[in-house]
């Protein structure tokens, strides 16, 4: 997740940033990514970069890559409308005080950009978290999976999913009320 | 310190910018006013680099501002700018506001930078909100502010570009005070107002500007005395009879 952050961050600086063909490969890797299912893009990472490279990728392996790529795609959208949102004028203040490029990216936009796609952030990472479930399809080990394994040793299959089910409640109830506290802390005074 | 020359500027086919050409000295302070959309704002960031323009050219302290070697971001930390909406950085305490371009663009230490952000803020009359955050702050007091976060980078002029005119009338004055100290205490100064009372007080010229050209810049004495160009005058009495 936090390297999806990192990804879709760049991948929204480059798309904003003009540079040419670099601007025109992200948009097309984003677009892309955001026309096919989940589902479809963990099967084929797995079954296709073991024909390209030779070897098979371990599953779960597998299932980190896909998912860091894919999060991106959509960290990349809602970070670029965040970058948007910071107006012309903070960024000409970064650089009247003779800030670089990164600079005033760094210290003026991204954290204000930041601040102001929090819940969104939060939503599209719950959504990622359930979605976790889905790299099922190539019998990568997630929550779901290690209780099903748990339900099968102990016979009791019913309330392992149950469980199951119980444990993603807590995580994103924690997770997004982590999240509005952090908010309420950096929140840009106005 | 500043000199523009010839300098000409267009927005796609719209030419914002006619020939312009004046000078600021040392320790001189320039008025700069005209009707709304006749190119003040746009000369005055040209000058810091803000924009870039297509012909002529501008010296600030000796360095071509439009030459794609010259270092902008070191040439910008050298000139200090005031924006008509403060523009201060909304995530940052008002304090940190004063430090971040001296650690982060000057490599001056943390507390280096907080004693003379201290000074600033205690100079404009804001010592006991350093740990608030702008939106805290009235108009009046945030542009108190950014003049203290520019001063901070110890410039060698100033560019304001309509600092008051998005006030409440009550918070102008307090701006401009500090405005005018920092004019008699010698700063280049190079101020887009409309605030006559100020230019009368404290400049030494006036530049008029119409339709993106420089139509007069003359000493105060003359301005105000006998504006030469039509337009100038009818601005003028527009704007006194308010
Ligand atoms: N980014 C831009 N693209 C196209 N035209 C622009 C742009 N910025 C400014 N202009 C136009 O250039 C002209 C001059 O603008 P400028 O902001 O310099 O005027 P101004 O004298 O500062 O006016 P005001 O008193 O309203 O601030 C205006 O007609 C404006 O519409
Ligand atoms: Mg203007």
């Amino acid at each position: 997740m936090a390297g999806g952050i990192v990804f879709g961050t760049l991948l929204a600086m480059g798309r904003l940033a003009n540079l040419g063909p670099f601007s025109r490969v992200a948009t097309a890797y984003v677009n892309l990514m955001r026309s096919i299912p989940l589902v479809m893009v963990i099967l084929w990472f797995f079954l296709v970069i073991p024909l390209i490279t030779g070897r098979p990728v371990g599953a779960e392996r597998s299932a980190l890559i896909t998912f860091t790529a894919f999060e991106a795609a959509y960290y990349s959208e809602i970070m670029r409308a965040g970058i948007q949102s910071v107006s012309r004028g903070q960024v000409m203040a970064g650089q009247a005080l003779g800030m670089t490029y990164w600079q005033s990216m760094g210290l003026v936009i991204l954290p204000q950009a930041f601040r102001n796609m929090l819940p969104i952030l939060l939503t599209q990472t719950i959504i990622l978290f359930q979605d976790t479930s889905l790299v099922y399809a190539i019998g990568a080990k997630d929550l779901l999976k290690a209780a099903e394994i748990a339900g099968k040793n102990h016979n009791r299959p019913m309330e392992m999913y149950v469980f199951a089910a119980v444990i993603y409640f807590i995580l994103c109830f924690t997770l997004s009320t982590m999240v509005k506290s952090l908010q309420r802390k950096i929140a840009i005074v106005r | 310190m500043i000199e523009i020359r010839n300098v000409s500027k267009w927005y796609g086919k719209f030419q914002v910018l006619t020939d312009c050409s004046s000078k600021v000295e040392k320790g001189e302070v320039v008025v700069v006013c005209g009707p709304s959309g006749s190119g003040k704002s746009t000369l005055i960031k040209c000058v810091n680099g803000l924009e870039p323009f297509l012909e002529g050219e501008i010296l600030v302290n000796g360095t071509q501002v439009g030459d794609p070697k010259t270092d902008l971001p070191k040439l910008r930390s050298s000139v200090g700018m005031v924006f008509q909406h403060f523009e201060l950085f909304p995530h940052m305490t008002v304090i940190e506001n004063l430090t971040v371009g001296q650690v982060k663009v000057l490599g001056r230490t943390k507390e280096e930078a907080r004693r003379k952000g201290a000074d600033l803020l205690d100079r404009v009359g804001l010592k006991e909100f350093a740990g608030k955050h702008p939106g805290q702050l009235s108009g009046g007091q945030q542009q108190r502010v950014a003049i203290g976060r520019a001063l901070a980078m110890d410039p060698i002029c100033m560019l304001f570009d309509e600092p008051t005119s998005a006030l409440d009338p009550e918070m102008i004055g307090e701006v401009l005070s500090v405005m005018q100290d920092l004019a008699r205490e010698g700063m280049t100064m190079m101020v887009v107002t409309h605030e006559m009372g100020f230019a009368r007080n404290v400049a030494h010229r006036v530049i008029f500007m119409d339709n993106g050209r420089i139509v007069e810049d003359t000493t105060k004495q003359e301005f105000f005395g006998t504006p030469r160009s039509e337009r100038a005058q009818l601005f003028l009495s527009r704007i006194l009879r308010h």
